[in-house]
């Protein structure tokens, strides 16, 4: 790298202008706990922004000078396309924004976290590790058989020897250093792993950009387009970083392989030499959401660029782009007398269709008959008891009782009223007395309480009535 | 479906859409109307079939509609941007915020003294559109009025109705330069 490369790293890479930005330690400290340590992936606004109101009311502890701006303004200014630090976007089945970290988020915590210096290196895992990955690489690629099954046999003989070994109890064990020194080489690398995730993710989709980019830029024949389409389709997936990260979730998925690292982390945890980092407890868990919100981040943009490919809405596409270019060209034109009369005309969306069957159907009406005339053979004598048995309650009387009884400016029970007078005509005048419209009488019941009046019935039989306890005032 | 249909918002009548849509086909082709199903983008929405030749034309169920001008304008230019985002890879829905609608459309509406008059012409013209069902307000975000820009709008503002549009303007513009100091070009 020459300085001009460096230079424009500086001036353009957004890690970078992170780390020379003033919220630096805010930023740092906010979205590194969020997005890199917690793994939280793509968050609603409403979310992040109580989390980043909280942390800032912690770090101001009561100093209002320290970041006096709002959270929302931080974030927005954080998710400003010139930035770059934080993704802004709104999700197909949300329709509040969501934010994520980009990768240059990622970098310049890590950066920062590899600044504490760290009170032991391992080198010795590094090593092995370094060897084991040549062996990998040269076996693995071995066309020869022989020479493969060479390698194969050699490392039985080793395998063997060191099953000898243990059998004489003369093997040796890992001593305390070895397995810190490998405990951290894990650590970081486990944790390394969860902070990629975020570029593999940024890489798909820039991947994905330049296949649009390629297509809609496109000049040359159908037949050459189709045949681009069909390169671009599979682009994301047969990219070396498409496979990779295939396999890795292909592995991930496997149950039997996800059961034998929570194993294994378990079991070296409970190491006595080893400090244990929890996070690193369940970094599987971890692993598997992140690569899920990767393969999701693929699928959805496989998803688009099909759409995208629709070889109609492309031509359709380009042809508008054309067309409203022409459009807007005419329009500054004739921007200061813009014409009145002159518009697009649409189809108007929906339409207005009245299912037969959303009509209520004829329901026929049961014949009535009326006959009004009287037979003249219904002459026997009406029974005339049945017009005067009927009970008219005087409102005006219950109204007398009432303040008979009770004084101007005080209260008195229901109860107490009809016992001095009682209840001449059922439960009729009971609900003549409720039912008083009187100005000066007021009366209220209690839901609270209950009240039961005896009386008897128009038949002598005596009955009861329970009601809520009723009370009579008079202003 | 008497409006559009989203596979999001309806679900169960898009379960019977997809179920059912040869009956259905059948049943509005006899009054002249097709189902526009889209399953790429999750709408379906009905159309006026063009009768044959020799065909009588039925009595037009879906109305048609001359919009005025910005608000012709406003549906042109979010058309354009949808273009725009589907082309640069954006992911999600197309969220315009109202300023920038107001941006947008600015450029193309004759310079006011009377700024609140151009305003109301950008509110007056976004709730036009967001009657048609091209724009949504989405849940009120701190911070101001958010609209979505559905894709539907693809459908119904095409290539056909636009260059029909561009025609009718450039009539128009060459009109008015002839009309003024016609040496122009």
């Amino acid at each position: 790298m020459n300085i001009d490369d460096i230079s424009a790293l500086r001036d353009q890479h957004p890690a970078w202008r992170l780390l020379r930005a003033t919220s630096a330690p805010l930023m740092l400290s906010f979205l590194g706990q969020h997005f890199v340590e917690q793994n939280e992936g793509a968050t609603p606004a409403s979310r992040l922004i109580d989390a980043l109101d909280e942390h800032l009311y912690l770090i101001r502890g009561g100093d209002d000078g320290l970041y006096r701006r709002g959270p929302q303004a931080y974030l927005d200014d954080w998710a400003d396309p010139e930035r770059g630090w934080l993704r802004k976007f709104y999700p197909v089945d949300s329709d509040e924004v969501h934010y994520d970290a980009t990768p240059a988020v990622e970098k310049a915590y890590r950066f920062v976290e590899d600044l504490q210096r760290r009170s032991f290196v391992g080198t010795e895992s590094r090593l092995h590790t370094l060897i084991d990955l040549l062996r990998q690489i040269v076996h693995g690629s071995e066309a020869d058989p022989e020479t493969r099954i060479a390698e194969l046999e050699r490392r039985r003989a080793e395998i063997d020897a060191q099953i000898e070994a243990v059998r004489e109890g003369r093997s040796e064990l890992l001593d305390e250093t070895s397995v810190r020194d490998r405990y951290q080489l894990f650590s970081a690398t486990a944790r390394e792993l969860l902070s990629d995730f975020r570029e593999v993710e940024e890489n798909f989709r820039s991947l994905d950009r330049s296949a649009r980019e390629r297509i809609a830029g496109w000049d040359g024949s159908k037949g050459a387009l189709l045949d681009e389409l069909v390169v671009s389709r599979t682009d994301i997936a047969v990219s070396d970083q498409g496979r990779s990260f295939q396999a890795f979730y292909d592995f991930l998925l496997s149950g039997q392989r996800q059961a034998e690292l929570a194993e294994l982390v378990a079991s070296v945890q409970k190491i006595p030499a080893v400090q244990v980092d929890r996070r690193l407890r369940f970094i599987h868990h971890d692993w598997a959401d992140a690569a899920e919100r990767t393969q999701q981040t693929v699928r959805n943009l496989s998803e688009q660029l099909r759409r995208f490919l629709e070889e109609q809405a492309w031509l359709e596409n380009r042809r508008v782009l054309d067309l409203i270019r022409t459009v807007e060209q005419t329009a500054i034109r004739v921007r200061a007398d813009p014409p009145t009369h002159l518009g697009v005309e649409i189809d108007e969306p929906g339409l207005a269709i009245a299912l037969p069957f959303e009509r209520p159907l004829y329901n026929p009406q049961p014949e009535t008959r009326v006959d009004s005339l009287i037979s003249p053979e219904d002459e026997e004598t009406a029974d005339a008891e049945a017009l005067f048995a009927q009970r008219f309650v005087d409102a005006a009387r219950l109204a007398e009782n009432i303040r008979a009884i009770v004084p101007p400016q005080s209260t008195a029970d229901l109860i107490d009223i009809v016992e001095l007078y009682p209840v001449e005509e059922g439960i009729a005048e009971i609900l003549g007395y409720l039912a008083l419209r009187d100005e000066d009488l007021e009366i209220r019941l209690d839901d609270g309480d209950q009240a039961s009046i005896d009386y008897t019935d128009a038949d002598g039989r005596p009955r009861r009535a329970t009601l809520p306890r009723v009370t009579v005032t008079r202003r | 479906m008497q409006g559009t249909v989203y596979r999001e918002t309806h679900e169960d009548v898009w379960r019977t859409l997809e179920r059912h849509e040869a009956t259905v086909q059948d049943h509005f082709a006899r009054i002249g109307v097709r189902a526009i199903v889209d399953p790429l983008e999750g709408y379906a929405f009905l159309k006026t079939i063009a009768p044959g030749p020799d065909e009588d034309p039925l009595p037009r169920l879906v109305k048609r509609r001359a919009l005025t001008y910005p608000v012709s304008l406003l549906l042109l230019l979010l058309r354009k941007r949808l273009a725009e985002f589907e082309a640069a890879g954006g992911e999600g829905k197309l969220v315009l915020e109202r300023e920038q609608i107001l941006e947008m459309l600015r450029l193309f509406l004759a310079d006011s003294t009377n700024e609140t008059r151009v305003l109301q012409q950008v509110d007056q013209s976004i709730s036009a559109v967001a009657k048609l069902g091209f724009l949504q307000e989405l849940g009120r975000q701190r911070g101001g009025g958010a609209w979505e820009v559905r894709r539907i709008l693809k459908a119904y503002v095409d290539a056909e109705t636009m260059s029909d549009f561009a025609g009718k303007l450039g009539e128009y513009a060459n009109g008015k330069e002839t009309e003024g100091d016609g040496d122009d070009d």
